[in-house]
């Protein structure tokens, strides 16, 4: 459980410094940076109760929210798909798997599990991005953003998943 | 009793959901201005280190496209400069004079981009140089290559610039050999593009027309490159031209900024003032 946790919380730093020392930096066309760091709410195994996700999401949000410069919007978001995530989980696990499931493409299928990314990811963009520009004044500007950011964040995160626990 | 215990505790998360989500929503509204979120985000002194080690890593990547920036400009301004003094036929002593008098009233305090951003509504930078370097709010920042915003906040060795890139970042410009004026206002999306409104319809502009600083506000001296005029279009309500304007200055490509201190800028505030 401690070895788990401690594993699970140096993988937390290293998707939070690529995220604040690397993505930042990039903007695709000038527009929405990719985000990344919903892949430790994402990847939390089955079985781990739902206020320990809740904290997950919390946590990971709120330092991330320091260092951006964006109080409160990765926190909301990440809080937000943390409630999610386990009952999501729960619905689109394979029938016969095993009660620790951690979700990736060799235990969940191909597939299933690039929904399971793609649904949980979008609620996360739609989330911050309604936060962050927080009014429907300029809605296409968000909506491009959102776009350009979720399209590459969840191309990083599928080569991400690939590199980390490449399919049998 | 047990019964009641076990239901309790299976709604728990739901009230710790609450619970997160109402302090993030505290977060957004309590530091989210830019003054207040000095202290809490950017510029503190941890995250400010951190921040600093990563923009002296990226300085040395961002250097030699940085450098020929910089060339490129000198050898504009250089062969304007010619131009401008055969064409006046100046006396070259008494436009050094002149621009000594210029050195005299501002200085120039370079400064390192040490976080910034061009993706959000509202982007600001942060810069290595604060209250101790003689930095103060108002103060006006450049680059070589043209204006990059205001300063808005300061700690001793931090200080929070607010982006040209930022709704609320309003300039003070002028067509270049006009006397037409207007502000300089960003919308969102593209970081090289903004606006700048209140034109009069009867202004002759043509694109590719210079936009510059007026000097009216005295953050920023009179003439300093804004960028060009790419499209005319009607405002809102018709009655004038809303110019959009290409910027000079990329701000997602940006390492080093000067601050300007506008040394008599107190004593044209105060004459203002009465």
């Amino acid at each position: 459980m401690i070895v788990s946790t401690l594993k699970r919380l140096f993988w937390a730093l290293i998707l939070l410094a690529a995220q604040v020392l690397i993505l930042d930096q990039v903007h695709p066309w000038g527009y929405g940076a990719p985000l990344i760091c919903s892949l430790i709410v994402i990847t939390l195994p089955m079985g781990t109760s739902r206020s320990a996700a809740l904290l997950w999401g919390f946590g990971v949000g709120f330092v991330a929210d320091i260092f951006a410069g964006t109080a409160g919007i990765s926190s909301a978001a990440l809080t937000f798909i943390a409630l999610i995530q386990p009952p999501l989980l729960g619905l689109m696990a394979p029938r016969d798997s095993e009660e620790e499931l951690h979700p990736s493409f060799s235990t969940m299928g191909r597939w299933n599990y690039l929904q399971f990314i793609a649904l949980l990811l979008l609620l996360h963009h739609l989330v911050y991005f309604a936060l962050e520009g927080f009014s429907y004044f300029h809605i296409i500007d968000i909506a491009i953003s959102m776009g350009v950011s979720y399209a590459a964040s969840l191309l990083l995160i599928i080569l991400i998943e690939h590199v980390r626990n490449p399919q049998k | 009793m047990h019964d009641f215990i076990e239901r309790i505790t299976a709604y728990v998360h739901w009230a710790l959901f609450l619970i997160l989500e109402a302090f993030s929503g505290f977060l957004l509204f309590q530091y989210n201005h830019y003054q207040g979120s000095i202290w809490f985000t950017q510029a503190n002194t941890v995250v400010g280190i951190v921040h600093e080690w990563e923009a002296k890593a990226l300085s040395y990547l961002r250097m030699p496209a940085e450098n020929a920036a910089l060339v490129r400009r000198n050898i504009i301004l250089q062969q304007q400069l010619d131009e401008l003094r055969h064409k006046a036929n100046v006396d070259t002593s008494m436009v050094n004079d002149q621009w000594s008098m210029v050195n005299d009233s501002m200085r120039l305090i370079p400064a390192r981009i040490i976080d910034n951003s061009v993706r959000k509504r509202d982007n600001m930078i942060v810069i290595d140089v604060g209250s101790e370097d003689g930095v103060a709010p108002e103060m006006g920042v450049l680059s070589g290559t043209g204006v990059v915003g205001i300063v808005s906040g300061v700690t001793p060795h931090h200080a929070l610039v607010m982006s040209i890139l930022n709704s609320h970042s309003s300039i003070s410009c002028r067509l270049r050999g006009t006397e037409y004026f207007g502000y300089l206002k960003w919308k969102g999306g593209r970081p090289l593009r903004a606006y700048m409104d209140d034109v009069p319809r009867h202004a002759h502009i043509e694109k590719g027309d210079i936009v510059e600083t007026s000097g009216f506000s005295n953050v920023f001296p009179a003439g300093i490159f804004l960028g060009k005029v790419a499209e005319i279009k009607n405002s809102s309500d018709g009655l004038a031209y809303e110019l959009e304007i290409l910027l000079s200055t990329d701000i997602a490509n940006l390492r080093h900024v000067n601050v300007i201190n506008n040394l008599i800028k107190e004593e044209l505030d105060s004459l203002k003032a009465q």
